[in-house]
């Protein structure tokens, strides 16, 4: 009882109180400093309610076991299913890419290296197990989860990670295991992942004593939907030009796409977003002050130097307007139907990028790259995920002989800095923007 | 038809008279320049499997079979047949993951009904129910042979190199050929240990380099117990009760092997099974052989060092990268952790 009193109010009145004195110090301790002049355009408005939405989120998370089931969830999850049953779900990847930013990774990967796991593991699992070893997180806590739940249509890598929680943990492991896509997805596919989704559903209801109410699970998909439609038209106002906000920015945004999806918290924020990002578009104005090229990013980005690379292309007025990775988040929500939110679900999550062949993979770049009017990309060679990766080498050459843009293989990692040579980076990344001169 | 590795319906294959002859790297350096089509941070399994069908490597072969058993897999399967590598016939086999359920076990029965359709297709043969009963007799019969050799591992009077030989054969000859030297095999099976060793739990992916096997035998040691995914993982030990159904029995038999991560096994389940080898072999110690790179194995290497350091035996740790031979550090180590077992059991 007193911990569901706790969880209510860090979310509804003490959080929310407490974020708004925090920003209204940083404020008053800012005033009368002009804003810092540099490559970038203003600043979106919309950051700060971002900011007080997932910190709010985590905030929250701190007194959630004990007051509500907890599931900790790949990001690729049909959470659609568990929303109904009231649980708080916290995304380990989501968690860990905070870490990556954070600049705690190599800390909390040793850690995880001291028990056993090898470096040459993603790097997101490497922070997520360092952090459940140590009880570090920049969160201040994690609930502990009644419930893990895994989709292996982001990675095999997933199961295996999530397996070793279930273990440490000594709770129920629910999989979602999506046979890989040729093209589209045979129906004794589709078929199976929504049995698996029934399945799910009995062992979520068992841990959070509730039922689904199918009436719930009719808006619940309805605003997944919603959400994610809204997320593509965010991104989308990107073709314009100059682009009101940069790829990286998307990266940060895409948190509620990622954590809340199916909330109304998540859509009213992507409503404000897309409100402010349509205005700078009326009005000209750029993420970078002044864009001379447009680039394609695929892959996920490196968390832990997203400001330095961003600031290094701003300044020569190269903007990434668009992103594979934030991209799909966009592409998996459309297929989502309420009439239907079982079938459809077991479409929608069997058909996410990483599910599928890399024909597909390359059409996909290719329409970016198009819609967006990209003269460049730069494709990270992510060492700590190879289903993303693996391909590239092939997609580099094909992009740049079908669109006659230049094309950048850059190796580095997500999360570990450690796997990333700063200085020769930032060299190859000014030897691949000289060739636009 | 060349297959990847590691788990696939060999019993359909050889229903289906086609000959599986399988891909394990091939180890060594790659064959070709097309290694350099995937990075350098992927297992070299994968990497040597794109340069060898790049190059022509396996022209002899008329179709491939890529199994979808990890990421890395799933994108060379994509890759190699999307984006250039090969041009022949190409099949996937995809497993169900994540444990027992009803779900999976439908799935894996569709799967398998869909890959023998297409191979049907493919052949022009027909694949009846009497076909494919037999095959799978003829498979429990392989694997009867082969449990025998591993679970009688100590009175097998010949060495690991030529015991591994033998049964690595049986990733390229029919299965008739496989069967005939298998049962002489278990014919040298003697009443009594003809192994003076050390034994031995081996876990991991491939006896690749096989020079690891003549190390071991020359530092005093011996593979007791075996779990390699290429070859004790794939033994299937069944009551000899079969299901009338031969796809209800295929699917028995596909769910009756070990415990292996690229299936999703649950991880208290395999450290049972491991911890069960190893008691049953008198091990004295675990050598954990994997692939640089790979997630499936490397992911469970922590739950089998708290395991066996809990029941106070020593693991070694090896990984590998389809090296011709093993180098001078492995070599070096491998024969250290021998001789500390060694010492071990001189103070007890
Ligand atoms: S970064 Fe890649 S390997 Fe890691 S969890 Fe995400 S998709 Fe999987
Ligand atoms: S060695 Fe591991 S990562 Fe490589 S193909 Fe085999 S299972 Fe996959």
């Amino acid at each position: 009882m007193l911990r569901r009193i706790q969880y209510e109010l860090s979310g509804h009145l003490v959080g929310p109180a407490l974020l708004r004195a925090k920003e209204w110090r940083r404020r008053r301790s800012r005033r009368g400093r002009a804003p810092k002049a540099g490559p970038f355009g203003p600043p979106l408005e919309s950051t700060r309610k971002l900011k007080e939405l997932m910190s709010l989120h985590y905030l929250q998370g701190r007194f959630a076991d004990g007051a509500v089931p907890v599931a900790w969830v790949t990001s690729g999850f049909p959470v659609e299913l568990l929303r109904p049953l009231g649980f708080f779900t916290l995304y380990p990847e989501n968690h860990a890419a905070m870490c990556g930013v954070a600049r705690t990774v190599p800390e909390l990967s040793d850690a995880a290296e001291k028990v056993g796991y090898s470096r040459d593991l993603c790097s997101y699992a490497r922070t997520d197990l360092g952090c459940v070893a140590t009880g570090k997180t920049p969160a201040g806590r994690l609930p502990k989860p009644d419930l893990l739940a895994c989709c292996t249509n982001i990675c095999q890598t997933v199961l295996y990670w999530y397996k070793a929680l279930a273990q440490r943990f000594g709770v129920p492991l629910v999989v979602i295991d999506t046979p890989f896509v040729y093209g589209e997805a045979k129906p004794h596919h589709v078929a199976y992942v929504r049995e698996q989704l029934e399945e799910l559903v009995s062992v979520a209801e068992r841990v959070s004593g509730r039922r689904v109410d199918p009436q719930e699970l009719v808006e619940v998909t309805a605003r997944a939907k919603e959400g994610s439609r809204l997320w593509g038209e965010c991104l989308a106002t990107a073709r314009s030009r100059p682009a009101p906000w940069t790829g990286f920015d998307g990266f940060f945004h895409m948190a509620p796409i990622v954590a809340l999806r199916g909330s109304e918290a998540c859509n009213a924020y992507y409503r404000l977003l897309l409100g402010e990002l349509k205005d700078r578009v009326a009005r000209g104005i750029g993420g970078i002050r002044e864009e001379r090229h447009r680039l394609l990013w695929d892959n996920l980005p490196m968390w832990f130097a997203v400001r330095e690379l961003s600031t290094l292309l701003a300044e020569e007025g190269f903007n990434f307007v668009c992103t594979s990775y934030t991209n799909a988040w966009a592409e998996a929500g459309v297929r989502v139907d309420p009439a239907d939110p079982y079938g459809s679900i077991a479409r929608a999550y069997t058909h996410i990028i990483l599910n599928q062949d890399l024909t597909n993979r390359l059409g996909i770049l290719r329409r970016l790259a198009r819609d967006y009017a990209c003269d460049g990309a730069v494709l990270h060679s992510d060492r700590s995920c190879k289903p993303y990766s693996i391909g590239q080498v092939d997609l580099k050459e094909r992009l740049g002989e079908e669109l006659g843009i230049r094309v950048l293989l850059l190796e580095a990692d997500h999360n570990d800095p450690r796997a990333w040579a700063a200085e020769p980076g930032a060299n190859r990344i000014a030897a691949f923007m000289e060739s636009f001169a | 038809m060349a297959v990847l590795p590691i788990h696939y319906p060999k019993e359909i294959l050889t229903a289906l008279d086609i000959l599986a002859v399988e891909m394990w790297g091939p180890p060594g350096p790659p064959r070709g320049a097309a290694a350099g089509r995937i990075q350098s941070y992927v297992c070299a399994v994968v990497r040597n499997a794109l340069a060898f069908l790049a190059s022509g490597g396996a022209e002899v072969v008329d179709g491939v079979l890529f199994p979808h058993t990890c990421d890395s897999l799933q994108g060379l399967a994509t890759q190699a047949t999307d984006l250039g590598g090969w041009g022949k016939a190409a099949f996937v086999f995809q497993h169900p993951r994540g444990g027992e359920r009803a779900s999976a076990r439908r799935f894996a029965l569709e799967e398998l009904r869909s890959l023998a359709r297409e191979l049907e297709a493919w052949t022009g043969r027909s694949l009846s129910p009497e076909l494919l009963a037999a095959a799978i007799r003829l498979h429990d019969e392989i694997d009867g042979c082969r449990a025998s050799l591993l679970d009688g591992r100590a009175r097998l009077p010949i060495g690991d190199p030529e015991l591994y030989a033998l049964l690595r054969r049986g990733e390229w000859l029919w299965p008739e050929e496989h069967l005939a030297e298998l049962r002489s095999a278990v014919g040298r099976l003697g009443p009594e240990p003809a192994q003076t060793g050390l034994p031995l739990l081996v876990t991991g992916y491939v006896p690749e380099p096989m020079s690891l096997l003549a190390t071991l035998n020359d530092a005093g040691a011996f593979v007791a117990a075996d779990d390699y995914a290429a070859v004790g993982r794939r033994v299937v030990r069944r009551n000899g009760v079969a299901d009338a159904d031969p796809w209800a029995d295929l699917i028995s038999r596909y769910l009756a092997h070990p415990p292996c991560p690229t299936r999703g096994t649950d991880l208290a389940v395999r450290m049972r099974h491991l911890v069960s080898l190893a008691e049953a072999s008198g091990a004295l110690g675990v050598l954990v052989h994997v692939q640089k790179f790979c997630e499936p194995e490397l992911f469970d290497v922590p739950a089998i060092l708290a395991a066996f350091t809990a029941r106070g035996l020593p693991v070694l740790v090896l990984e590998g990268e389809l090296e011709r031979s093993l180098s001078g550090q492995a070599e070096t180590r491998v024969e250290a952790f021998v001789e500390l077992l060694r010492a071990r059991g001189r103070a007890a």
